[in-house]
């Protein structure tokens, strides 16, 4: 309340006139025009960033942030499928890569008796060895029983026999070999 | 898509058990006369140097009567050692093993250590009269030779001839059911 008798009032009216003033100032002031008088180059001259930026406590702030909630918020898959994956190898000097790779130094890194040993090889190679001396002696002993059934079919053309009836093997053990194996349909004409 | 390989039946699927013909029976004793002369001629060499070695002096096995009169001993025992051991053991001797053959009794069954000493003793007996011991192998039904009769055995294929055709079409095609 002011002290005089009537000060309010005439409080009131100051207020109002400066108001209007105010106002009026403002409607006829062209801010634009005024910006565009600035020499912001001037301003931004005087103003130190390097001190701005030593105030703030980037430490601070990034301890603020919350690194795993925005990773959740980001969709992998999205951003993936939108990678042209095709366009990329083709950039890609695959021949360049492969010149700059120095394989005999990976070779001799290799250690090979691990590998042998892992691979197993020796198996590989004597199963290998065992099967082509396992075939080589198929052959050797086909070669014999063709040889023997024929001389056992010229011996009985020369003398006019016939080996029809004659028993394959000892009786027992051919019987049972038959029971083992599938029957037998060999005749002494066979031989 | 090519068609798959038109494989002929063997004839000699399914002999195991037959009895076994003659040139087999040649080629394995050939191969045992071979294998049993190699490894008598190889101890013969090293007992010469042994003795050379021990001794300090040369000298030579086959020259001296009493020497060769003992080579001959000795390698007489040793062909029956050779062939009346491996017999007694598992009817089959190294050649023998080789061609897929083996020495049964006559009624199938595998012959006993008396039978295989006794067709080790009668084995030459089949080379008398330029070999007509072994005419038989030729000629009779059961393929007896002399040494045969005489020790009551005969040789039969133990090579299983039908394995050997399943392994051989395996190896033409591993993808393809037996």
């Amino acid at each position: 309340m002011s002290p005089l008798p009537g000060g309010n009032r005439m409080e009131q009216l100051v207020e109002s006139i400066a108001e209007r003033v105010v106002g009026l100032v403002i409607e006829a002031i062209d801010i634009n025009a005024l910006v565009g008088k600035v020499d912001m180059d001037a301003l931004l001259a005087k103003v130190d960033v390097d001190a701005i930026v030593s105030k703030v406590d980037v430490d601070g702030l990034i301890d603020r942030v919350d690194v795993e909630k925005i990773i959740d918020r980001v969709d992998v898959d999205k951003i993936v499928s939108r990678v042209d994956v095709d366009q990329i190898v083709e950039r890609v000097d695959v021949e360049k890569i492969i010149e700059r790779v120095d394989v005999e130094k990976i070779i001799q890194r290799v250690d090979i008796d691990a590998l042998v040993e892992q691979t197993e090889l020796g198996t590989i190679i004597a199963r290998s060895t065992s099967g082509v001396a396992s075939e080589a002696l198929d052959l050797v002993r086909a070669q014999g029983v063709g040889l023997d059934d024929f001389v056992a079919r010229w011996v009985n053309r020369v003398l006019r026999r016939s080996a029809d009836d004659w028993p394959a093997g000892p009786p027992a053990l051919v019987a049972a070999l038959a029971v083992v194996e599938t029957p037998s349909t060999q005749t002494g004409a066979d031989r | 898509m090519s068609a798959p390989p038109v494989v002929p039946a063997s004839p000699i699927a399914g002999r195991q058990g037959n009895y076994a013909g003659g040139v087999t029976r040649l080629v394995a004793f050939a191969a045992d006369v071979g294998a049993s002369w190699g490894a008598f001629t190889l101890s013969l060499a090293g007992i010469t140097f042994a003795i050379q070695l021990v001794t300090g002096t040369k000298i030579d096995l086959t020259q001296g009567r009493f020497s060769a009169l003992f080579v001959v001993v000795a390698f007489v025992g040793w062909e029956f050692v050779y062939f009346a051991y491996q017999w007694a053991l598992s009817g089959k001797t190294v050649g023998m093993a080789l061609l897929g053959i083996r020495v049964v009794t006559t009624e199938g069954d595998a012959i006993s250590g008396r039978q295989a000493v006794i067709r080790t003793v009668a084995l030459p007996m089949s080379f008398l009269f330029f070999g007509l011991g072994f005419l038989g192998i030729l000629l009779n039904k059961d393929r007896h030779a002399w040494h045969d009769r005489l020790a009551r055995t005969v040789v039969v294929y133990s090579w299983d001839a039908r394995a050997a055709r399943l392994r051989w079409l395996a190896r033409q095609d591993p993808v393809a059911p037996l």
